[in-house]
């Protein structure tokens, strides 16, 4: 019973913490750039964006790309370089 | 004397494992367990129809007059033993089969390109993932009061699929 209730609070830990899939080195969110202009950067490249969401300090974007193919991308906040998927403590 | 087919214990600990992977597993493998699990259930809502008495559903989902009268005796610590599924636990298997199933339905709605990164669908698959996850502490809590209230091991049971004979007093179904 006491290895269930330890076993409950790691599930109920992790998913409170990020995916793991990629994380950034990006500093306090008050240096960030705006999701919104992150929106207009993809939008200019042909893409659509369908969600942004904050992923291990970066932006991570789900959406369709210039070919239409759909895409869960992740960005560093500050530089919008690509973050390699698997990337930790991606400096950008 | 043998109470749960092998059918019923491989469906059992195969939804298991595939549930508890599927929450640690990312992109591909996580959609490969969410459907291993979904096959699971849907094939054991099919044994449930066609198998063996205590795989049943008839035999183990009472309506709401019968559980509620059960859960009154547990309350008063009065409840007989079932030599299958209490009435309670049969509702909890009801349960956990349709959270999987909803569970496995919104996952498979996120990959779509009309739902691809829609916030709403991806939340509530975080949402059933989430209830799911209570439901089987809840489950689990169940089985180790009954195993305590009853002296008898259930995880055990489903393991070898053999409990103790029924006594006086206790309930074959």
């Amino acid at each position: 019973m006491r290895a269930f209730v330890f076993a409950m609070l790691f599930l109920t830990a992790s998913a409170a913490s990020a995916t793991g899939l990629a994380s950034c080195d990006s500093g306090a969110k008050e240096s960030w750039q705006s999701q919104d202009k992150l929106t207009a950067v993809l939008k200019e490249k042909g893409w659509q964006v369908r969600r942004i969401k904050v992923d291990g300090d970066c932006y991570e974007v789900y959406g369709m790309n210039e070919k239409g193919e759909r895409v869960e991308a992740y960005f560093h906040p500050r530089t919008f370089a690509p973050v390699p998927k698997g990337a930790k403590g991606f400096k950008g | 004397m043998r109470v749960w087919d092998a059918f019923v214990r491989v469906a059992h600990w195969a939804l298991a494992c595939c549930v508890i992977a599927a929450w640690f597993a990312r992109g591909a493998p996580h959609e490969w367990l969410g459907y291993a699990a979904l096959a699971v259930v849907l094939l054991r809502i099919s044994w449930g129809c066609v198998g063996p008495a205590h795989a049943r559903f008839t035999r183990f989902v009472p309506g709401p007059s019968r559980t509620a009268a059960y859960a009154k005796r547990v309350l008063a610590r009065r409840e007989e033993r079932y030599l299958g599924h209490n009435p309670l636990g049969g509702w909890m298997i009801v349960a956990l089969l349709s959270a999987v199933i909803l569970l496995a339905a919104s996952g498979w709605l996120a990959t779509t390109d009309r739902f691809w990164g829609v916030a709403w669908v991806q939340d509530l698959h975080a949402w059933l993932a989430d209830l799911l996850v209570a439901l089987a502490a809840l489950h689990v809590a169940g089985v180790a009061y009954s195993s305590l209230r009853h002296r008898e091991n259930l995880v055990a049971a489903m393991l070898t699929g053999r409990k103790r004979p029924p006594a006086a007093g206790d309930v074959f179904e």
